[in-house]
């Protein structure tokens, strides 16, 4: 739970790294996390995807916690400090607690600009416009724009805990075939276009 | 013995529908329960993909599911179900039944906390309202644990020296439905060490009929109720060695399979807990040493039988002993602390033994606070 290593230190120093990840239910957010585990597998990482359920229904806010270790994971909470947030949706941004987040972690989020509350902070950012991705590869179900794959590409290029090939071939893997190609698609343009800036 | 293993990510539940997968039940019948439902879900898939030839019966209970899982059990065939929390006290009847009845049934329980309040999250209140319904029961620690164990009660509990029903039991959540990595063996080497279910204590016979469930009279039946003591004392050794023959050939082990210790031989403190508990403890083990705290662990997997032998030899070598509960027995005490206790008792030995419960609903237990609970249990 100490904080004060930043991801490639604490890879060589075989500390764990712990991410939150908070989304709507419907986007996909679960999924994602779950491939997310499987990619850093194929890294030769130990993973474990944490969904947090409840009341979770479509359009609430759906927390699911990741941790990744050189070593077999043996914590099995939910994840209080992490190093790393994933924002699926941006207006979910307050119901993280920032403070508890690593201050040399990346804050991953689904905007084209650093949201208000974090100018100025000096946080690391990750921004990419994964709506407009999603919904330009048709990537909506039920009215939901599914960012799930394409905020994993962005994860990847903030972070560099798994490389971009493993989190596609992890793709490939969940949706097989016909769904792969888009989802994959998704994941590498958000890869390509993700700024990462101090706010 | 070299064997290909595959490591996949998976949640928990995956894991178990795997080890049914592989061991190739030719019934099952379930009824979906949060958090067990997707393990039935996930083998009525194979079934309909054609990957598991069984017989998958939908029914409208789970008091008819494990009447049906019975039945065929009485025929003499390999026989899966799951379930957890209400579902399993809806089945209560059929649990007794199964148990006192010897058909090796194997049903994972997702473990759920009991209602009021509704409540989805663990705690191990389900299964150990069943402790005495002559099911053995092994409690795991995460996924990979899920697929070894629930492969190895096929093997136990359809020994024709057993026969008694398996209850793999499984955090709901904290392992069910996280994914994490297991590794498998080929559907071919998880077969070949479990065997074919080729030698039943009954089986219906057409040919050859027979009354089942009769009226028992008190001298048959207590016998029958004594062979069940003993069926269970034996069922100690054959889990040690179905788990010793599971670790040659696929190179994982638990303790002896009855029970877990870890760290030093010797501590101040022995930490002995049940579930995933046990594996956050195993952390705080480390951490409390590092701070330099003599402080070890003991996990019981296998909760009935009772180790009753391993637990007395562990205690006897320790100096104080902190059991953790993930249940209570109302008007006493958490269920494990009481049964550590009284084994203690009967062998004579006086290691003072602190019984706390925690986590119950779901409550989080991380190793932060098994560490606080490690430090306040020294001082006293």
């Amino acid at each position: 739970m100490s904080n004060e290593k930043n991801t490639a230190e604490r890879i060589r120093l075989d500390l764990m790294i712990e991410v939150i990840q908070i989304s709507r239910g419907g986007s996909g957010g679960v999924t994602g996390a779950k491939i997310l585990a499987e990619a850093a597998m194929y890294e030769g990482l130990d993973a474990q995807a944490i969904p947090k359920y409840g009341s979770e229904r479509r359009g609430a806010a759906v927390e699911a916690y990741l941790r990744f270790d050189t070593k077999p994971i043996r914590v099995h909470s939910p994840v209080y400090y992490p190093q790393h947030a994933l924002v699926l949706d941006a207006s979910l941004l307050d119901r993280i607690d920032v403070d508890k987040v690593d201050k040399d972690g990346v804050i991953i989020i689904n905007s084209n600009e650093v949201p208000e509350s974090l100018k100025g902070s000096g946080r690391t950012i990750a921004l990419v416009d994964a709506s407009r991705i999603s919904r330009e590869l048709g990537l909506i179900l039920s009215g939901f724009t599914l960012v799930n794959m394409t905020m994993l590409g962005a994860f990847v290029k903030g972070t560099e805990i798994v490389s971009l090939d493993n989190l596609l071939k992890a793709i490939e893997n969940y949706w097989g075939e016909k769904r792969a190609p888009k989802n994959m698609e998704a994941a590498k343009r958000a890869y390509e276009e993700t700024k990462v800036v101090i706010a | 013995m070299v064997v290909k293993h595959e490591t996949k990510t998976m949640t928990g539940n995956d894991a178990a529908s795997y080890a049914a997968l592989y061991a190739k039940p030719e019934v099952i019948a379930a009824y979906p329960i949060t958090p067990q439902t997707t393990i039935v879900e996930n083998l009525s898939r194979y079934v309909d993909e054609g990957k598991l030839d069984a017989e998958f019966i939908i029914v409208e209970s789970e008091h008819s599911a494990l009447a049906a899982c019975m039945g065929a059990a009485w025929s003499g065939v390999r026989t899966f179900t799951a379930t957890s929390s209400q579902g399993l006290l809806y089945m209560a009847e059929n649990v007794f039944w199964t148990g006192y009845g010897r058909l090796p049934i194997i049903m994972p329980v997702v473990n759920r906390c009991l209602a009021p309040g509704w409540n989805i999250w663990p705690d191990f209140q389900d299964s150990m309202a069943f402790r005495d319904a002559g099911w053995i029961q092994m409690y795991t620690k995460n996924n990979q644990e899920v697929f070894d164990t629930t492969l190895q009660a096929f093997k136990i509990s359809e020994s024709k020296d057993i026969a008694l029903p398996s209850m793999p039991c499984l955090d709901g959540f904290i392992i069910s439905h996280t994914s994490g990595q297991v590794q498998l063996p080929t559907p071919e080497d998880a077969y070949e060490f479990i065997g074919p279910y080729s030698d039943p204590i009954i089986e219906i016979d057409v040919d050859n009929p027979w009354a089942f469930g009769a009226m028992t009279g008190p001298e048959q039946y207590s016998k029958n109720r004594k062979d069940l003591i003993v069926a269970m004392e034996r069922a100690k050794k054959k889990i040690v060695s179905v788990h010793k023959e599971f670790e040659e050939r696929f190179g994982r082990s638990y303790g002896n399979g009855l029970v877990e210790p870890y760290g030093d031989d010797v501590a101040d403190l022995t930490i002995v807990s049940l579930g995933t508990i046990g594996d956050e403890t195993h952390e705080a083990v480390d951490r409390l040493n590092e701070e330099g705290l003599n402080v070890n662990a003991l996990r019981v997997r296998t909760f009935r039988p009772f180790p009753e032998e391993d637990i007395v030899e562990f205690a006897k070598e320790n100096h104080k002993l902190l059991v953790i509960d993930r249940s209570a027995s109302f008007g006493h005490a958490g269920q494990l602390g009481i049964e550590v206790e009284a084994v203690l008792k009967r062998n004579k030995v006086d290691t003072p033994v602190i019984g706390i419960i925690r986590g119950l609903g779901g409550e989080d237990v991380p190793y932060t606070k098994i560490m606080d609970d490690a430090k306040e249990s020294l001082k006293g």
